[in-house]
This record gives structure tokens, C-alpha cells and sequence, in this order.
């Protein structure tokens, strides 16, 4: 329960932080909400402890069609954000909601969830059915990169060790569109079982869920095909049933919503 | 004193604990303390064959890693306190198996993560029934040569044992012990019987998920004496093990009991071994706070058990035949188990005419099996009164009616062959049907259901006193060696008070340590008040005796016409003559004084039970699509015998009923196949959190124990009992289906559902 011996270091702006990870098996940190834990049991034994949580990279910005929100925007910020009140895009402020405990979701960060890749974890899968993409900065630059190409695995990204997330762009659905999440907590670590996120729009719907396989996925047809994770606790047939239930929970809750919105 | 008893107060130690102002036994500063981490075993069945040091013992600040060659123990026994690092044979996955011992916890964690371990496996045995066959692999393979085991099944309630079972029945070396109770002719009773009911259920390693892990710190004083300052629900009973397993004569150990952090059973001479062994074998002070996750892997757990069970019914609801095979998994426990008392309480609160009860004790690779509230009860609550349900549901009768016809009163003969004493089974059913709950339980929306079931726990009995001393300021202090577990303490001090004649704000109360407390057993058995209380009444009276003699010298009046009212003594029928209880004492309390201190000692040895009864009331919705179990709403009635401090009663009642919650739904220790724990964190083990946990609403019976001081009873563990079947019962009318494994996760109640 103590992590194995490390060094911290505060980065003053983001070329200092890049500068900073460029050393090997160095870590950034944000909320530490997932790092921490890793690193107290030693499954995650960094040299060199970037802490990123002062830069200027938080808060929710609507610009040119998008949302912009900033890496180290926490999930309360979120579930304070306006523009995740409205209809179109509830699902990102009501899945921060339901995360953690009111501790976690002070320090917790959506960057660091993404990054983090836990694969049942909920916020991916938001990000996943809104279609968001990751804005990267490394020493060699900048690249965007889409929430599913970036999610590869469980707790595996495509991301290079030395690349930060300085921006997450949520397209701006049209008017007349709904998002939810709905989601079955793991009785015990209240991460999804399986979770699943909509978004019901006059062109289309999309649906993504969480918790159910090695990485979260945009759902395309009934599940029977979608390879599903299952254990002792969850059989795999259950976790596929479950999905199934927090899908059409999902998708049926952002409809009401695209409705309204009307 | 009629303002004094049934009055809520808060505990006397809310305001130190929720300020953070405790200090617990983590939390002491000890000059040149050590620190040690366990090393556990990974594997569940193995030989040690050896370890490797080296790059442990590179890590600066180590200063010794620590087998159990290496411990000075007096014995080869095998039960915890005699073996506390795994000798040669490691039995459990979790066992501990070495000390690392450092300046700092940093480098203990850093060198037990570098020890190595050479183990030669063994055949695992983690199927308990598999386990009972002739020819099974044995979970221990090397035999104990000195099993004392210790004598601590004594401190967890008091339930006979039953007669050795002799009928041949063909068994492995992993059964420790068999428990038969017969009587009357079952097979005829069945027979004659319309409506026979039968099912096995399970439930699992439960663990006692205290807030405070197990902790202790032990040093040398340079007189010799050693000191153990620990997280214990007893001071005379570990120092009595400690003096066992280290060969110490008694008054060179001298142990306190510093405030609990929670135990519920599981805190009994289990990290103490490792810590004094460590302190005895380097001569310094040391200390093992365990981390969550080792608490979790290395600690006792209350037992898995399966229960085969067998009841019937005439027509009218009489209770006629009970038949039980009742199977503990009691892991590595050589000691002692469940099956005793697990299968005399599956009877219930009821009477029987024949019945036919056999419980087993087997041992497997999983564990070292623990005490936790009410030992054996509510796993057997959950089958009897499951299959009470389907008898009322087959002979359609309501269940609390049902329950009623057959509750015994005083005198009825149990399956113990004993009368049951004075109790309040039928006083707590009449009561809890009263509850508009039970009227609305018809009217409920489609997926919701309302079930009951009733407990209950015998008590337990162990001689105890207790010291009161009035200081000169006109405040008391109750001295005994009680760990104070569940509120016990604020207790004493109302009953002191009543008993005195003192508001009770003026009566403090002082867990003393075994060089200086008057003897007490340990908190546990719903004994502590029952058993302490009259010996705290005792020491008040006796001190109130001292105080009457003196006044009576002061005011001239005769002490039979003195009364203590408020803390004042005054005389019978003439109030303005009087003086305060704090006037006398500093009389007393002074050079040259002419009186006795104002104190007293008072003893009690009960030879009488005083069984409290809890029934409940569970409301439920079962979500069909998901398996997902709410409870929405939970009422609990209890017989205390008397409610001496209402919030305390109150408090045990709602935590008993949300323990049971806990066994109904969420709390599981699950191996896998090969015995390795899977759900080791509260990642993986699931608790009812306050989010999870509805109202509960208390309904408080008092049937007064002609024993217990003034008219109490023991009740810490009677309201876990029934809690889980009255969800269990709940669910199966919710569901439409009846679950008969712990805990109903929504899997299993979506499996459940589905066939
Ligand atoms: C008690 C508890 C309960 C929780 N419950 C839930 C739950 O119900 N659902 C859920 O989804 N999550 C849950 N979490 C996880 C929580 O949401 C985490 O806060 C989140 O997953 C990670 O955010 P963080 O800011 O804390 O990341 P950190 O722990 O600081 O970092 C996590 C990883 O992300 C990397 N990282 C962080 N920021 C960036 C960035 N800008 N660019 C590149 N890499 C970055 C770090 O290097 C690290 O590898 C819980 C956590 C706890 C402690």
C-alpha cells in the first residue's frame, strides 16, 4: 500500500510537462484518482511523477460546432458545465454524475479516464457514441486522434508514453438530437457492469457500452456477435444481457430527450 | 434514576470519534518503534521449502526477516496464536508465512516485496463436500502434535455441543467434527405430516469488514514485562493466549485493549503472535498494521456452510419433523467450528416434535474460519425460515402466523434439551405484524414484495466485575477490562448511574488493562452487558454504601433513611436535609479524612441465558431485466429484555439488520477453483454502503430478563440473524422464484429468473 520509491515534479505549462516526460518510465499525473491506486500496489512503479494538474488544460468551451473540453476538466465541472445540460449532449454530465463518490469526482479527471483505458470505466463510452476526438501534444507535435482509435485494449491506448491530451472535441449534434447513459454499478467498485451510452439524432442513432468487453465499443447489430468478457462474479451470458438492457435504457431515455429538444 | 434508564443518549465516545480525536492502536507513539510486513503465502496448499533473503534483507532500513523458526513459540501447535507464520506447511492461501521488519513501513514494504518464497505445492482442498469423502485429499497433511486449539470458542456465545455421531458414516480425516441431535421419530413424523418441504442452500466466507484492520504494537519494558497495545474484543483472553503461545507467566504480559475500530468477531489473538513474536525475537518494539488487502486474505472470516434441510407441517400450520445436514467449511480451523451451534440454531425460536439435526466440521484450504456476530446463526435462519416460507405458501397460511403457532415460550423443551428461559419470540412476531408494512405487503406494485423472518441468539454467560470510584469532584468512574464494542461502555454508564444516584453526564467509563482491571471475558456472545452489568450495578451499590455511611455520619441521620437522588444525598421525606455527592467525596478524599473512599467492587457470575428474539420486515424490488435487488425499505423488531439506552439499542438493531442486508445481497469471499481468494478488495467484496441501505425502521419489545440488569438483555447479535432470510423471503415473492445461495447477486437472481 506504499508505492515503490518515485519523484515528483510540478510542470509550470505544458512545453515544461513534455520536457518533463521526456524521461523514461516518467508518468503524468492529473486527479491521481487512477494513477495513485496502481501505484500503491505497485502495478505502476514510475520514476518520475509529472504532475499536470496546474495547467490551463480544464474547463468546457462550445466553439465552431464542437465542445471543447479541456483534459483536466473534473467530472463536478462537468456535471456543472451548461452546455451538458442541454438534451444533445446530457449523456457526458449525466454519466459523470453516477462516477465514483463526491471525493473522486472533485480530483477525478476525463482525461485521465480515457487515458487510464480501464475498460469499465464510463465516460469512454460517451465519448465513444458522441464521436469524440483527442487533441495530442508530443516534443515532435500535434495530431488528433478519435476516441476509438485511441482506445485499443484494456488499459491500453495508442497514445506514445510522451504525448498528453490537451483537448477533447465533442461534435455538436443538430438540433433535435438526445443523448443518455444508463448503467448496472459492480456492486462493490460501483464501475460499470455494463454501461451504455446514446445518442439519438434526426440523421441516426449511435449507441457505445462499456464494462462488457476488453475495451469499450460503438455498438453495430444485437451483441450476439460482439465478443464479451465474462468472470466468475458476471458470466459472459449475463453481461451480454445486460448490455442489452442498458443499451435499449440508453437509447430509449435519448429519444425522450431528442423529443424535447425538438 | 426513572429519567435515567430509557432515555437515547449518544455514546460516551461519539464526539472523540467522529472529531478524529481516538487514538487508536495504530495511532500510539512508541520511541524506536519497528515496523513489520506479512509476507502470504500464494499458493494454498504447499511445503515451505525455503526462502531467499538476500535482496530483502539489502533493503536499507530492513533490519530482519522473520519465519516461524525465528519466533520463540512455545508449542507446535497449529491453531493461529501457536502458529501465526505458516511452520512448514502452508494451508491457505493468505497464511502469512514471514516478517519483514523495518525502521520505516517503507522499507518493510519494499523488502517483503523482494523475499522469495520457494514452495513445493500440494493438492489443494477447496470443495468442502468433496472434501468429506472417503479418500480425499487432506488439507493438512502434517499433524498436530500439541493441539490445546485454545479455548476461545468459549467467548462466542454458548451453545452446546450436542452428541458425537457414531452411526459409521464413512469420512475423510478432513472432517474435524461431527454434532448429532436426535430425538423423537422423524421418518414417522414426515410421514404424518401435509406438507414436507426440503432444499439445500449456501452461503459463503463472509468477511467481518470492520473500518479498523487488524493492528498491534508490542515492546519490552525494561522490567522485562512485555506490553501489547491492540485492536482486541478481549485483554484477559489474549494475554492468556499470548502467555500460552510464548510460554510467559501471566503477570509479564500485560495487554490493552485500545478503543475498536469495529471487530464483530474476527479480533481475537490473530496479529498479536506476529507482533509480539517479532518484539520477543529482536528485543524492540514492533508493529503490524495490516493493509486492507492482507486483512482481507490472512484473517478469519466467518465459515461457508451448506445446509441440507428438511421440515414439515400438518395442515394447520403445526410444526412437526426438522432434519439438518449441515456442512462447515471451517478452512485450516483445527480448533473449533460452527457445526455446533449452527445446527442447534437451525431449529429456530420454535417447537418441534422429532428432529433430526447433524452438523460437520471439515477442513479445507481456504482461510483460518473466525468468529463474526451470531457465529453459524444467519446462515441457518436463512434455510429454516426459507422453507417456513414454502410451508406457509403450501399450506396457505400467513407466514407470521405460521411462525406464531410454533414460537416457544419460557419452558418449552429446545433441541437442546433445555427449557428455554423467559423470551420473547411471540411478543415480537404480534409486534412486528402490527407494522403497516406487513397490511401493505398485498398491495404492492408487480415486482415488489414484502418478506419476514425471525431470529434468534442464545446469549452467553462468563463471570465479570467491575469497579466504581467517586473522585472528589462528585463524578464517577466505572473501571472494567471490556473492550468497548458496540456502545458497551455508554452502558455502564447509565446502568452505574441509575444504580448510584448520579446523573449519568457525571459517569465516566475507563477500559483498564489486564495489570490493572478487574477481570471481564471478552465482548462478545451478546454477553457484555448481560454479564458486566450486573457486576457495574453491583460495584455502584457498594460504592453508594461507602457514600451513605459517611453522609449518615455527616447529617447524623441513620443510612436507611438516606436516599441518592441527582447526586445528592438526602434524607427520606426530608429533602432540604442533604448534602451533594460531591461534598462527601472530598470528605473522604483528603489527608486526615475520616471515611472510606467512596468506592465499590461488584462481581456477577449468570447462570441464567437470556435469549432475545429479532424478527423483520423486508421490502424489496427485484428489477427483472437486470437481476438488481433494492431494498426499499426494512423494519426490525426486537426483545432487548430492557432498553436501557434506546439509541444504542437502536443502533444495534439497524446495524445487525444492515449487516444482514449485506449476507442477502452483496458480501461473498470467492475463490477460484484452485483456492485463490478473488475478492480480496472492496473492489471486488461488495458491503451495503449507506447509499444501499434504506430506511429501517425499529420496533423495540422489552420482555424483561429476570437476570440481566435491570430486566437487559444481550442483544448485539440476535438482529443479524433473521435479516437475510426476511430479504431472502422478500425476493422469492418479488421474483417469483426462490434463490437458495448467498448472496442473491443480480446474476444469480438473473439466472434465477431466466429457469
Ligand atoms: C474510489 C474510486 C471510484 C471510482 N469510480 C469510478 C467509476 O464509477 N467509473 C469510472 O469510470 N471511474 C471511476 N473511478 C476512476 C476515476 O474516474 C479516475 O479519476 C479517472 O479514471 C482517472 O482520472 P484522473 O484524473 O484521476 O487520472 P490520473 O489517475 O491522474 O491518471 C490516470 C492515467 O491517465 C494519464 N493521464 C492523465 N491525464 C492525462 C493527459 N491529459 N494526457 C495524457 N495522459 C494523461 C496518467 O498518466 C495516468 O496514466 C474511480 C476512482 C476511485 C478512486
Amino acid at each position: 500500500m506504499i508505492p515503490a520509491e518515485t519523484r515528483y515534479a510540478r510542470a509550470s505549462d505544458l512545453d515544461h510537462a513534455l520536457e518533463l516526460l521526456a524521461e523514461p518510465d516518467s508518468k503524468a499525473i492529473a486527479g491521481g484518482q487512477s494513477l495513485i491506486p496502481v501505484m500503491k500496489l505497485r502495478i505502476a512503479r514510475p520514476s518520475l511523477v509529472v504532475d499536470i494538474s496546474r495547467l490551463d488544460l480544464r474547463g468546457v468551451e462550445e466553439r465552431d460546432g464542437e465542445v471543447h473540453v479541456g483534459p483536466l476538466t473534473t467530472w463536478n465541472e462537468l456535471i456543472g458545465a451548461e452546455v451538458l445540460q442541454r438534451p444533445p449532449l446530457a449523456a457526458v454530465a449525466e454519466c459523470a454524475r453516477g462516477i465514483g463518490d463526491l471525493q473522486v469526482r472533485n480530483l477525478g479527471t476525463i482525461g485521465g479516464s480515457v487515458v487510464h483505458a480501464d475498460p469499465a470505466s464510463d465516460m469512454p463510452a460517451v465519448l465513444l457514441a458522441l464521436g469524440a476526438r483527442l487533441r495530442l501534444r508530443s516534443p515532435e507535435g500535434e495530431r488528433a486522434l478519435a476516441v476509438s482509435d485511441a482506445l485499443v485494449g484494456p488499459f491500453t491506448t495508442t497514445l506514445e508514453p510522451d504525448e498528453l491530451v490537451t483537448d477533447i472535441a465533442i461534435p455538436m449534434p443538430p438540433h433535435g438530437s438526445g443523448s443518455a447513459y444508463a448503467s448496472v454499478e459492480h456492486p462493490a467498485s460501483g464501475f460499470a457492469l455494463a454501461g451504455a451510452a446514446a445518442l439519438a439524432t434526426p440523421d441516426g442513432e449511435s449507441v457505445a457500452v462499456t464494462g462488457v468487453g476488453l475495451t469499450p465499443f460503438v455498438l453495430s447489430g444485437d451483441l450476439s456477435d460482439a465478443e464479451i468478457f465474462g468472470d466468475r462474479f458476471a458470466p459472459a451470458e449475463y453481461r451480454r444481457a445486460l448490455a442489452r438492457v442498458v443499451a435499449d435504457r440508453a437509447l430509449s431515455a435519448a429519444r425522450e430527450r431528442a423529443k424535447v429538444n425538438r | 434514576m426513572s429519567d435515567t434508564l430509557g432515555v437515547a443518549r449518544p455514546r460516551l465516545d461519539a464526539p472523540e470519534k467522529v472529531t478524529g480525536a481516538t487514538r487508536f492502536a495504530a495511532d500510539g507513539y512508541v520511541h524506536g518503534l519497528l515496523h513489520a510486513r506479512p509476507v502470504l503465502a500464494t499458493e494454498p496448499h504447499a511445503r515451505i521449502r525455503g526462502f531467499d533473503t538476500d535482496a530483502t534483507l539489502a533493503v536499507p532500513g530492513v533490519v530482519a526477516v522473520l519465519s516461524a523458526a525465528d519466533l520463540p513459540l512455545a508449542g507446535t501447535g497449529t491453531d493461529r496464536t501457536s502458529e501465526p507464520l505458516a511452520r512448514e506447511e502452508v494451508v491457505f492461501a493468505g497464511q502469512p508465512v514471514a516478517l519483514v521488519v523495518a525502521e520505516t513501513e517503507a522499507a518493510a514494504e519494499d523488502g517483503a516485496e523482494l523475499l522469495v518464497v520457494d514452495y513445493e505445492p500440494l493438492e489443494a482442498v477447496v470443495d468442502v463436500e468433496a472434501a468429506m469423502e472417503p479418500g480425499a485429499a487432506l488439507a493438512r497433511t502434517v499433524e498436530d502434535s500439541d493441539d490445546e486449539g485454545g479455548d476461545l470458542e468459549s467467548v462466542h456465545g454458548q451453545v452446546d455441543k450436542g452428541q458425537e455421531d457414531d452411526a459409521g458414516e464413512q469420512l475423510s480425516g478432513n472432517v474435524l467434527d461431527r454434532v448429532t441431535r436426535e430425538q423423537g421419530d422423524v421418518a414417522a413424523a414426515f410421514a404424518a405430516s401435509d406438507a414436507v418441504v426440503e432444499a439445500t442452500f449456501r452461503t459463503p466466507w463472509v468477511y467481518q469488514a470492520y473500518i479498523e484492520p487488524q493492528v498491534c504494537t508490542a515492546w519490552l519494558e525494561p522490567s522485562g514485562t512485555l506490553v501489547v497495545s491492540t485492536s482486541t474484543q478481549g485483554s484477559f483472553v489474549t494475554r492468556r493466549e499470548l502467555a500460552r503461545a510464548f510460554d510467559l507467566p501471566l503477570d509479564r504480559v500485560r495487554v490493552i485493549a485500545e478503543p475498536l475500530g469495529g471487530a464483530f468477531g474476527g479480533k481475537f489473538a490473530l496479529v498479536e503472535p506476529l507482533a509480539v513474536g517479532a518484539a520477543l525475537a529482536l528485543q524492540r518494539p514492533v508493529r503490524l498494521v495490516l493493509t486492507r488487502s492482507e486483512d482481507f486474505a490472512a484473517t478469519n472470516p466467518a465459515s461457508a456452510q451448506v445446509t441440507h434441510l428438511k421440515v414439515a407441517a400438518r395442515a394447520d400450520g403445526t410444526l412437526t419433523a426438522i432434519e439438518a445436514r449441515m456442512i462447515v467449511d471451517r478452512g485450516t480451523n483445527a480448533g473449533w467450528g460452527v457445526e455446533g451451534a449452527t445446527s442447534l440454531l437451525v431449529a429456530g425460536p420454535y417447537r418441534w416434535q422429532a428432529h433430526d439435526l447433524r452438523g460437520y466440521g471439515v477442513q479445507t484450504n481456504r482461510f483460518t474460519f473466525g468468529a463474526y456476530r451470531a457465529p453459524g446463526a444467519p446462515t441457518a435462519a436463512f434455510a429454516l425460515e426459507s422453507l417456513l416460507d414454502e410451508l406457509a405458501r403450501e399450506l396457505d397460511l400467513d407466514p407470521i402466523e405460521l411462525r406464531l403457532k410454533n414460537a416457544v415460550v419460557e419452558g418449552d423443551v429446545g433441541v437442546s434439551g433445555n427449557p428455554f428461559p423467559t423470551i420473547g419470540a411471540v411478543e415480537v412476531l404480534e409486534r412486528l405484524r402490527e407494522h403497516p408494512l406487513w397490511a401493505q405487503r398485498n398491495s404492492l406494485p408487480d415486482g415488489e414484495a414484502v418478506g419476514m423472518a425471525a431470529g434468534h441468539w442464545p446469549g452467553a454467560m462468563e463471570p465479570a466485575s467491575a469497579v466504581c470510584r467517586v473522585d472528589a469532584d462528585g463524578t464517577m468512574t466505572v473501571v472494567t477490562s471490556v473492550a468497548d464494542m458496540s456502545g458497551v461502555n455508554s452502558g455502564f454508564a447509565v446502568i452505574a448511574a441509575a444504580a448510584f444516584g448520579l446523573p449519568p453526564e457525571q459517569v465516566r467509563v475507563v477500559t483498564a488493562d489486564t495489570a490493572s482491571a478487574p477481570y471481564a471475558g471478552a465482548s462478545g456472545g451478546s454477553k457484555v452487558t448481560y454479564t458486566v452489568g450486573p457486576a457495574v450495578i453491583r460495584a455502584a451499590e457498594a460504592a453508594r454504601e461507602k457514600l451513605l455511611a459517611a453522609a449518615a455520619q455527616e447529617l447524623e441521620i441513620a443510612p436507611g433513611d438516606l436516599e441518592v437522588v441527582d447526586g445528592v444525598v438526602r434524607a427520606v421525606g426530608a429533602p432540604d436535609r442533604s448534602m451533594t455527592v460531591q461534598e462527601v467525596a472530598s470528605k473522604a478524599l483528603r489527608f486526615g479524612g475520616r471515611y472510606e473512599p467512596i468506592e465499590g467492587h461488584g462481581g456477577s457470575a449468570q447462570t441464567s441465558g437470556a435469549p432475545s428474539v429479532a424478527a423483520h420486515l423486508s421490502h424489496v424490488r427485484v428489477d427483472r431485466q437486470t437481476g438488481e435487488v433494492t431494498v426499499l425499505r426494512h423494519v426490525i423488531a426486537q426483545d432487548v429484555g430492557r432498553a436501557l439506552n434506546p439509541a444504542l439499542v437502536e443502533g444495534q438493531m439497524r446495524g445487525g439488520a444492515v449487516q444482514g442486508i449485506g449476507w442477502a445481497l452483496f458480501e461473498q469471499l470467492d475463490h477460484d477453483e484452485d483456492g485463490r481468494l478473488l475478492t480480496g478488495s472492496f473492489l471486488d467484496y461488495a458491503i451495503p454502503t449507506a447509499e444501499r441501505v434504506p430506511e429501517i425502521d425499529t420496533l423495540i419489545v422489552e420482555v424483561p430478563a429476570p437476570d440481566g440488569p435491570f430486566g437487559a438483555k444481550g442483544i448485539g447479535e440476535a438482529p443479524v440473524v433473521g435479516a437475510p432470510a426476511a430479504v431472502a423471503n422478500a425476493v422469492a415473492r418479488a421474483a417469483g422464484t426462490r434463490l437458495y445461495e448467498l448472496p442473491m447477486t443480480p446474476p444469480r437472481v438473473w439466472q434465477a429468473l431466466r429457469s
